[in-house]
């Protein structure tokens, strides 16, 4: 579910929706992939479930090789930990979770981006990155629920 | 210490990986840009998906062009005929004048700028992280793309290809902040240097406040780093300040070509002249 989740969100922002929605509009899906399978996959079935997604990541966007993978695989761990030490089941808990992680790896990439010389960030730029987190963090929510009753079902 | 490390192994692990993301971001090491299998691989799993959304928008285009907009095309064709009367008047006037142009040049010993050999690409997908802006074309390393060649349309430059893979090649667009070359101002020939600036916009660095620059000044790439092409147009100026401190003015120049409406653009497919170092791909 995770990764056909994670390739048709990839497979549709990418290659088809980016031409007609801004970017800000366009949810991470990879991303809540892993931070579900870190969330609420434990063991090596989670770690597998987050190997796709962070390819996909890796491939779709054009920074340095390799970074984008290894930083997704230390996104599934942290979430793994949160996961196991604070972990409540509730829809306010995912949302602050996402929006959490998400703020962490935008504001890392700026900081490091700016110490390398390159500085293509506006007020403009930082309102619609407010945009693009608040609307995937509002999309893990409905996502978190959808996965939940899924689960439940299966247990039943 | 083992308990601890057993107790806390998945932040370790974490924080490994990040610092190993980190040293990458800031020193790319070649021999791993070099051996792109997973990258290579990772790029074939969505051909699918692109090519057969590449086929459907190409389906509809013709299918518009070929029926829909055919309707009112006798009036038009009409009107077009006279039109190719009056421009052929025109075109021979102006062969006279491009034969007499030949021959001035040849007079003043000036070389006629080599053709270069370019190939035609489809834009086929666009990058949705907000930190960095590129695209993706449908001419990979098979097509003979190379990273470093200049990707350019007939309204002005768009970039310079990044990665390439089989079919596939990333394009960094002439708005990301890791965009840079050397360009020169067509009305007074100050040379500075164009880097990326996100939105639509590119900044020019290292020009004094005593060099001539104006709001409306049209820049071109000078061809002197070997990375674009002489002469393509990069922008206008929309903006020229003159700080009182500094020694620099800040001027930023909006792109001549729409990068994010841009569907088919050109590979100029000779290497670029100063060796291209892929540095942090």
């Amino acid at each position: 579910m995770l990764l056909a989740a994670s390739y048709a969100g990839v497979a549709a922002s990418v290659w088809w929706l980016s031409g007609y929605v801004p970017w800000f509009l366009l949810p991470d899906v990879p991303f809540l992939a892993i931070v579900y399978a870190g969330l609420f996959l434990g063991g090596p079935a989670g770690f597998l479930a987050a190997i796709p997604p962070a390819v996909f990541r890796e491939v779709t966007v054009s920074a340095p090789s390799w970074t984008f993978f290894l930083s997704s695989m230390a996104l599934f761990f942290v979430s793994r930990e949160i996961a196991l030490r604070l972990f409540v089941r509730a829809e306010y808990y995912i949302l602050t979770v996402v929006v959490g992680l998400l703020l962490t790896e935008s504001l890392s990439i700026v900081i490091l981006m700016l110490l390398s010389g390159s500085r293509p960030f506006s007020l403009l730029w930082g309102a619609e990155e407010a945009v693009r987190i608040a609307w995937t963090g509002l999309l893990a929510v409905p996502l978190y629920m959808d996965l939940s009753s899924r689960w439940l079902r299966v247990k039943e | 210490m083992g308990s601890f490390i057993r107790k806390w192994w998945r932040l370790l692990a974490a924080i490994v990986l990040i610092s190993g993301a980190v040293h990458f971001f800031v020193r790319p090491p070649a021999a791993l840009s070099r051996a792109d299998a997973v990258h290579a691989s990772g790029s074939l799993l969505f051909r699918p998906v692109y090519a057969t959304l590449d086929r459907i928008h190409e389906g509809v285009s013709s299918f518009w062009y070929r029926y829909i907009a055919l309707v009112g095309v006798s009036r038009e064709n009409d009107r077009l005929r006279r039109e190719v009367a009056a421009l052929r008047e025109k075109l021979q006037e102006n062969r006279e004048a491009l034969l007499e142009n030949r021959r001035l040049k040849g007079l003043l010993r000036f070389s006629e700028t080599a053709e270069k050999k370019t190939i035609g690409a489809r834009v086929v997908g666009r990058e949705i992280s907000p930190w960095f802006q590129t695209v993706f074309i449908d001419a990979g390393a098979d097509s003979g793309v190379e990273a470093g060649m200049a990707v350019v349309t007939p309204a002005g430059g768009i970039g310079r290809v990044h990665k390439t893979y089989r079919g596939l090649a990333e394009v960094l667009l002439v708005t990301d902040g890791r965009f840079a070359a050397d360009v020169i101002v067509e009305r007074s020939r100050v040379r500075a240097i164009a880097e990326g600036m996100g939105g639509t916009l590119c900044r020019l660095k290292y020009v004094s406040p005593t060099q001539d620059v104006v709001a409306g000044d049209r820049i071109l790439f000078s061809g002197f780093d070997g990375s674009m092409p002489k002469g393509v147009l990069l922008g206008t100026v929309v903006s020229a300040e003159r700080p009182r401190e500094g020694l620099f003015q800040k001027i930023q120049v909006q792109c001549a070509a729409n990068l994010l409406a841009a569907e088919e653009v050109l590979v100029v497919l000779s290497r670029p002249s100063i060796p291209f170092r892929p540095g942090k791909s």
